[in-house]
């Protein structure tokens, strides 16, 4: 459900640091909630999902309570498993297992495992990816303390791992190995009773409402109705969610320093003395009333693409995993963003409103206007800084921007209409001392510009040095070419969809390969035939049929 | 993609195609609103928008920063630095001793007029290296004495210094009022010994006159705390007509500061000597403030200051020069736009686009997949495809 997920993406972003923030690596997902739409039409979408979130770099684990020709014919109709997979298969021979001696066993798995990872190490060909299957009585083995290392290293290297047997208690155990080990973001989604230790060992937990109850659901920190919407959540609204809460921290921070360190250069000249810059008041707005609703509409509202483009290019999730918008080098330049623009407009108000007066009638500035004009100057240079990072502006966007620095005039005016008592420094601050000095207006529009210019010169040089993939696709969507030029549309999407061994485009991509090999054994045989010189053969040769 | 609808029914059938018309829906509302698809406009940074963003605000800021800098050029200012002339020479190394003891303190100086300055021409006090900004001092006063008489008594914020050594409450009290700026300037041409008045009223601001001092408040017990700190004020006039008072009490913002001292209201002429009697009182020497005697016009702009122009003008030639160095690099480095039109006439690298295509019913039938090819590179009048069909890869 849209609305849902949307609103569940939003609010788990804000108030948890990490399932939504970090983009998924690993999904585990149980054989029933893919099995909802067995109907041929929605089948057709759930292989879309599969496909859409292999492409977006996203592992995918089956478990199931199958028994496992049941769970391996699951994983050819699903693609996670193709007839050019090599196949890796740990289970406990009969003998082994009806003698039950643990040592034993133990032994056996050890060695299944360690021979199928030296085959997966000699064999460098990228094309025939592995597969591993595991029985669940080899799973309880495998699981054990000291082979549990090895089990999960093959696992993790293998391009689809499929359990079967599995008991609800191994499900939640691989859960948590495999985030431990792996150290990434997991998501378990199921439907029944069995996923519910599996959904809360998890990172993030969906469960699937329907068939088999609500237990999955009550469990799960998010729910879908139909497994295929899992694509959406994801590849959409988690990679929205990503963008926009790591624009919300970065410029939260960028707006605190700015503000902050203008006091604290402020102390500097007053002997460190601890006076304040700022009436009190002006400093309680600034955070709550004048910077914090475009900061929200940010959060609500931002996308870096449509949804229709996240999902046509699904390797853009990729940017979530990589952590490419928060790195570090991310947060310090935003960091030094807001010592630069404390620092210009801090030196340029001090020099501008230095002893001479600041208007016609001979007054001299004092530490009221003094205040009230640095702290105009920083409510539009922070509030034009987020005009320039939002990607994606709505009616609301404007509203609060613009209407925030409004509602600083507001203020400033309704403060000031107060008695002195308790307006203290901002009594009738603009209508009798600023307000009507021209030196105020010129010098605020002045600092606001000189204190955007570096980011906007380095967002400038950054668009043409290195743009990123979202730059490139809003380029070509903003020049219409993606309908212009639809095939250089679709290569880049095809370019953008990472090379993955599961899913049907990964099917179709081995069927043109094996197709290219038959038609250049055939070549060979043809030339090997007939005359070599004729011209339709070198026509037919030098068609791009025959790249 | 966007018509993705959960239209499943409470917990019944997991498949959820559309079956009776009046099943009960859980089908949120639609609004554009809650499923995020308000219209929305959505800028790009063009390499023209770069260029023209650059090259506006150069075209605005340059005849702002001249416009800035004419208005602070024809401001007229004469500052004359006088602590340390008006010492006798007998108290060079006593300076503290000197301007507590009480001697005569009047000193003679001479200020030259450089241009002409046409009325009003503003006299003013320049101190440096006095933190009028220190927090303690800035909150030694209290409002609620200074603006009426009922509140005499209400001197908390202004401890320790708000008893006389009689034990009764100093009005105005506090560390502001108590150091009390007190030089006094009297003017006179020296061709013709004319002097020239200097206007004290009209020297506030308005807002501290009518609603910040009251009228019916009086100093009393001024400087009476044993220790003086500078000048006395008439305990017969009320606070609302003590100019100097309420300009001294409005703390400067920074460690070197003017406060208006009063207005000539004749003009001068250039090259005019001023004969300046000057009453040398206020103590700076314990803490080697500096004081000044400044006289200037003002413009639209105020004083005389041009950093405000030199800024406007430096921003406007950066902003200039980085549009000028952008045109030159996107011509040099086209972007990604012009980039690929180049692309599509050109050499395009020959790459097959695959793209699968499924005939709705048996997808989950490998022997049967219908594939659209299509070329790259080829621009025919239409579109080049071929459809094959396999049969058993």
């Amino acid at each position: 459900m849209e609305l849902v997920a949307w609103l569940s993406c939003g609010l788990l972003g804000l108030f948890s640091s990490n399932p939504i923030f970090k983009a998924i690596s690993h999904i585990i997902l149980t054989k029933t909630s893919y099995r909802k739409g067995l109907a041929f039409s929605l089948s057709e979408r759930v292989l879309e999902c599969m496909d859409k979130l292999a492409q977006a770099g996203i592992k995918i684990w089956l478990l199931t309570g199958d028994k496992k020709e049941t769970a391996i014919n699951i994983g050819f109709s699903c693609s996670l498993l193709r007839q050019d997979m090599k196949q890796f298969h740990v289970c406990l021979s009969k003998e082994t297992e009806s003698k039950n001696q643990l040592k034993d066993m133990k032994e056996e798995i050890l060695h299944q495992i360690e021979s199928s990872y030296q085959v997966m190490c000699q064999d460098n060909n990228k094309d025939s990816p592995f597969a591993l299957v595991v029985d669940g009585r080899a799973l309880e083995i495998a699981l054990k303390s000291d082979v549990r290392g090895q089990f999960l290293q093959l696992a993790v290297n293998c391009a689809s791992v499929i359990c079967c047997r599995v008991s609800p208690k191994q499900k939640a155990l691989i859960t948590r190995l495999v985030k431990k080990h792996t150290g990434k973001t997991t998501l378990a989604i199921g439907d029944g009773a069995n996923d519910v230790g599996m959904i809360q060992e998890a990172d993030i937990g969906v469960g699937i409402s329907g068939m088999e109850g609500m237990q999955a659901v009550m469990a799960s920190d998010f729910s879908l109705p139909q497994f295929r919407f899992l694509e959406r959540l994801l590849i959409v609204h988690g990679h929205w969610c990503y963008k926009r809460i790591s624009k919300m921290v970065l410029y939260s921070v960028y707006k605190n320093i700015a503000f902050g360190l203008t006091l604290f250069y402020y102390e500097i000249l007053t002997n460190f003395s601890g006076d304040s810059l700022y009436d009190d008041w002006y400093m309680v707005v600034f955070n709550v009333f004048l910077t914090s609703m475009p900061v929200i509409s940010l959060g609500v509202f931002e996308q870096d693409v449509s949804s229709d483009v996240c999902l046509q290019f699904p390797s853009l999730y990729r940017q979530g995993q990589r952590n490419i918008i928060f790195s570090w080098s991310r947060v310090v330049g935003w960091i030094l963003n807001g010592i630069v623009a404390a620092s210009v407009i801090f030196l340029a108000n001090v020099y501008i409103f230095s002893a001479a007066a600041f208007r016609q009638e001979g007054h001299v500035a004092d530490i009221t206007q003094f205040g009230a004009i640095m702290y105009t100057c920083i409510i539009w240079t922070v509030n034009c800084q987020i005009a320039l990072i939002i990607t994606h502006f709505t009616w609301i966007q404007h509203l609060f921007i613009w209407g925030s620095i409004l509602l600083w005039y507001i203020f400033a005016l309704a403060y000031g209409a107060l008695p002195p008592d308790y307006s203290q420094r901002g009594f009738k601050i603009l209508t009798e001392s600023i307000g009507a000095a021209p030196l105020y207006w010129v010098a605020t529009f002045l600092v606001t510009i000189a204190a955007l210019l570096p980011h906007f010169t380095h967002i400038a040089v950054q668009r043409l040095l290195s743009p990123m993939d979202e730059h490139i696709i809003r380029e070509m969507q903003h020049c219409k070419k993606d309908v212009t030029e639809n095939q250089m549309w679709l290569r880049e999407q095809r370019n953008s969809q990472r090379s993955t061994q599961v899913g049907f485009s990964a099917r179709v991509d081995a069927r043109i390969r094996s197709f290219k090999e038959g038609l250049s054994l055939k070549r060979i045989s043809i030339y090997n035939k007939s005359a070599t010189n004729t011209p339709f053969y070198i026509s037919w040769t030098s068609s791009p049929l025959f790249s | 993609m966007s018509g993705h609808m959960a239209s499943s029914s409470n917990g019944g059938s997991g498949s959820g195609d559309s079956g009776a018309p009046r099943r009960n829906s859980k089908r949120p509302k639609y609004s554009k609103f809650t499923q995020q698809e308000l219209p929305a406009c959505k800028p790009i940074l063009t390499p023209k928008w770069v260029v023209s963003a650059f090259l506006i605000i150069a075209i605005v800021f340059i005849p702002i920063g001249i416009a800035c800098l004419l208005g602070s050029r024809e401001v007229v200012e004469v500052v004359e630095r006088y602590e340390n002339e008006c010492i006798p020479p007998a108290y060079a190394n006593n300076k503290v001793q000197y301007i507590q003891s009480s001697v005569d303190k009047t000193c003679n100086i001479s200020m030259t007029i450089p241009k002409r300055m046409k009325k009003p021409i503003y006299v003013y006090y320049q101190l440096d290296n006095f933190y009028q900004n220190h927090r303690r001092y800035v909150k030694s006063r209290s409002d609620k004495q200074l603006k009426s008489l009922k509140n005499e008594n209400d001197t908390s914020s202004c401890k320790p210094e708000h008893l006389a050594t009689n034990g009764s409450t100093i009005v105005p009290c506090g560390l502001i009022a108590w150091s009390l700026f007190n030089d006094t300037y009297s003017f006179s041409r020296r061709q013709n010994n004319q002097s020239l008045t200097v206007n004290k009223k009209g020297i506030a601001w308005k807002s501290d006159k009518q609603k910040r001092f009251g009228k019916d408040v009086r100093p009393k017990n001024f400087q009476g705390g044993g220790l003086r700190g500078g000048g006395d004020l008439d305990a017969t006039i009320p606070l609302s007509e003590q100019e100097d008072l309420m300009v001294w009490m409005r703390t400067a913002a920074l460690p070197t500061f003017r406060k208006l001292y009063g207005k000539i209201e004749v003009d001068l002429e250039a090259n005019e000597v001023i004969n300046v009697t000057l009453g040398n009182h206020y103590n700076t020497y314990s803490f080697n403030g500096k004081k000044k005697l400044v006289l200037s016009t003002t413009s639209w702009i105020g004083g005389r200051n041009d950093f405000l122009g030199i800024a406007y003008l430096t921003v406007g030639m950066i902003c200039l020069a980085l549009a000028i160095g952008f045109t030159v690099v996107y011509f040099v480095k086209p972007s990604y736009h012009s980039w690929s039109e180049a692309l599509i006439c050109g050499a395009w690298p020959r790459d097959l686009v695959i793209q699968p295509f499924y005939h709705g019913t048996e997808a989950l039938d490998r022997t049967k997949n219908a594939f659209w090819i299509s070329f790259d590179g080829i621009h025919l009048a239409g579109t080049s495809h071929l459809i094959c069909n396999f049969n058993a890869c």
